[in-house]
């Protein structure tokens, strides 16, 4: 497995990250009732359109060079980690440990039981009709953040590009992209396949970082 | 971070469905969270309180709560039909402070939902959240019994982030307590309520 180049020991992290796991619930439940009024399509355009206005809420970020970028990245200083504690495991490659919407999906399933199925429809969809990445209809709301906020940093003067790798769900299933993309995102990442499983295996989530050249 | 999303999904619900339809979707939430809770029966008010102070009850995943046994509500005959519980921290508190350091100031929408309500339904919101939460309490308590009765919840008071109070006065009158005395309980609390048996009243009769 690549060395780690930086990683953060996230007790801060974890402090900033942390929310009331009843307002977390909510939310979903919130979600829900939109599909019951909207269907799913409803429901998975409003969890990427939310996305899409948070991203947009947040502070624009310059940084001059790719190590300076990364570095912001794993200390929890940049944007793109506001929400979830990342760690660099090759130049582009990066992972990140706890999906930081695990707290609420158990939450969840201790208080109310088992998911509406409409998350499960609602994260098909939205892998048959924009892109194959997603576990968890929460997979959705946070590829379509990551993507967004991406657009708001600029490394050396160049936009910062993101592409997801692997996303794993709660119940342990991997969201992969289709064998042309994967191969090609893991040649950019620096990280063979094997070593790409093994990150899956500890981690929830392995995407790519990059500016164009 | 999906709490983190509220704001932003009350923003874009505004636009749409404007702060009334949000009020609406907040209510329906907390119906149905409360609903899927289930149902819980306690044999009297020692372990009903005992159970708050665990932290075991439906009324009490919002977070940890004082039982202010010191404050029992009695009715006419002398007999205790509830007491009032004090919630520590409000849970959209570290949603809230996250959001302003990482995003910047809470949307105007919060306060616009939150008005919504209070001109309309009940003036108790200091936050847009206040409504789901309130009516999760309200339901939530009508499932639970103490020695066969079922519950029901009375907002009494809450503070908002900038120091803002709401106090329900209608239902500090059917407990017979002094809004002073309140206040001095929202000085280390965020928000403040009585359970007492449904339909029953300080010093009154049974309320239809």
């Amino acid at each position: 497995m690549p060395a780690r180049k930086y990683s953060n020991n996230g007790d801060n992290m974890a402090e900033n990250i942390e929310s009331n796991p009843f307002v977390d619930v909510s939310v979903y439940l919130f979600f829900e009732d939109i599909s019951d009024k909207q269907g799913v399509e409803g429901f998975t355009n409003y969890m990427v359109g939310q996305a899409q206005s948070l991203a947009k809420s947040v502070p624009e970020e310059e940084y001059e060079t790719w190590d300076d970028f990364a570095s912001a990245v794993v200390s929890g200083e940049s944007v793109f980690s506001s929400f979830e504690s990342i760690e660099q495991i090759s130049k582009c490659g990066f992972v990140t440990n706890i999906c930081p919407f695990s707290k609420a999906i158990r939450e969840y399933i201790k208080r109310i039981g088992n998911f509406n199925p409409v998350h499960i429809e609602a994260t098909d969809h939205f892998n048959h009709t924009i892109q194959p990445s997603a576990a968890h209809s929460a997979c959705m709301m946070h590829q379509t953040y990551r993507r967004e906020v991406a657009k708001r940093i600029t490394v050396g003067g160049k936009p910062l590009q993101y592409a997801q790798i692997g996303a794993k769900a709660y119940t342990g299933e991997i969201a992969l992209p289709p064998e042309s993309w994967k191969k090609v995102l893991l040649e950019k990442a620096g990280i063979s396949e094997t070593q790409g499983f093994m990150e899956m295996r500890e981690n929830s989530c392995l995407y790519l970082l990059y500016v164009e050249n | 971070m999906m709490d983190i999303a509220i704001y932003s999904l009350v923003d874009d619900m505004v636009s749409k469905a404007g702060t009334e339809g949000v009020v609406e979707y907040w209510l329906r939430v907390g119906e149905s969270y409360a609903e899927r809770m289930g149902k819980e029966a306690y044999v009297g008010w020692p372990a009903f309180n005992v159970a708050m102070k665990e932290g075991r009850t439906s009324l009490t995943v919002e977070g940890a709560v004082n039982v202010l046994t010191d404050l029992a509500i009695i009715d006419k005959d002398g007999d205790v039909i509830g007491y009032v519980y004090a919630l520590k921290t409000c849970p959209m508190a570290p949603t809230m402070r996250r959001y302003i350091s990482r995003i910047g100031p809470i949307p105007d929408s919060d306060t616009d939902v939150a008005d919504s309500y209070n001109n309309r339904i009940r003036d108790s919101a200091v936050s847009n959240y206040c409504i789901t939460h309130q009516k999760f309490r309200e339901v939530a308590a009508n499932n639970i019994t103490v020695a066969k009765q079922a519950l029901e919840c009375l907002q009494l008071a809450n503070k908002g982030m900038t120091g803002d109070v709401k106090m329900v006065q209608e239902n500090l009158a059917r407990i017979n307590v002094d809004e002073r005395h309140i206040k001095s309980i929202l000085r280390s609390a965020s928000c403040v309520f009585a359970l007492i048996v449904k339909g029953k009243s300080a010093g009154e009769e049974i309320l239809e």
